[in-house]
């Protein structure tokens, strides 16, 4: 997830409320529990919730061959900040809702970039 | 004036001391209830004709517990509780018929032909289908789910009390 968060740790404040009573939207970083691993979460961000068709290519290093999905309902389609080093939804497909273990909101440690995280302003 | 209100909450204080005591035993009772409900073991009632012959269609309450699935220890035939993958804020009882590497065979529709389909399932991921495959929606249908989506296994049955015991 660089740039956004450092490669040499972080600690973030995540809360587990609004995941309850509404659905994530773009642009939201939140862990999500590993459809691979039960025992892992992984931090990424929401780039496509249910409806949306997204295109990825699906291995940069390997080829120019591209992807496109529709995000199924339940879904969320879930990607790392650095898309070269990265494992999400272009390698384990859409994370049902189920899956999403809370939202990111603000970083506490390291203390220079103490701040609030979320959706990029466009 | 202000002597009266302080004699007048004087003689409260017994008393305010002994209401605070009776409520935080209640209120620590109300959270241990509740984390053994959420995390240990609970009652779950189950309805629906997906489970038939094993589960009654009218409903039955089962006893459910939510530790092994954190440990690793879900099994091949557990009767398990799962979060729906297209309705988070819904729970299915399904039955595991595979685990992770596992190669299965289904008919993919039992009502209208033959055809059948083999998938592989993935890693992280386990498969699930209803004991009544005619009236189920399962693996079958929103394919194999993630493993993390389970939170409880099914131990028994505690009503209705004539079908009192374990599922089989």
């Amino acid at each position: 997830m660089t740039p956004t968060l450092h490669p040499s740790g972080n600690v973030l404040l995540a809360e587990r409320i609004s995941k309850r009573y509404q659905k994530p939207s773009r642009g939201d970083i939140v862990v999500i529990r590993s459809p691979e691993n039960p025992n892992k979460t992984p931090i990424k961000r929401v780039i496509g919730i249910e409806g949306d068709c997204i295109s990825f290519v699906i291995d940069s290093r390997k080829s120019d061959e591209s992807q496109t999905i529709v995000v199924p309902k339940g879904h969320v389609f879930v990607q790392g900040d650095y898309t070269h080093n990265s494992r999400d939804s272009r390698n384990f497909g859409t994370v049902p809702y189920g899956l999403i273990q809370g939202r990111v909101l603000w970083r506490v440690w390291p203390f220079q970039d103490f701040g609030p995280l979320g959706p990029t302003p466009t | 004036m202000s002597m009266r209100l302080l004699n007048f909450l004087k003689q409260w204080r017994g008393t305010a001391k002994e209401a605070f005591e009776n409520v935080s035993i209640v209120a620590k009772f109300l959270c241990l209830l509740h984390v053994t409900d959420r995390y240990i073991i609970s009652t779950t009632h189950v309805h629906g004709p997906s489970m038939l012959p094993t589960l009654n269609l009218t409903g039955d309450v089962i006893l459910a517990e939510h530790l092994s699935h954190r440990f690793g220890k879900i099994g091949l035939g557990d009767v398990v509780l799962v979060r729906s993958p297209r309705d988070p804020n819904r729970m299915v009882t399904k039955r595991i018929l595979g685990l992770e590497g596992d190669r299965l065979t289904f008919s993919a529709d039992p009502l209208v032909g033959d055809a059948s389909v083999s998938v592989l399932v993935p890693k992280g991921h386990v498969w699930i289908q209803g004991d009544n495959l005619y009236a189920s929606t399962d693996s079958r249908h929103f394919g194999p789910i993630p493993y993390s989506l389970i939170e409880g296994k099914a131990l028994l049955r505690v009503w209705p009390p004539e079908y009192f015991g374990s599922l089989r």
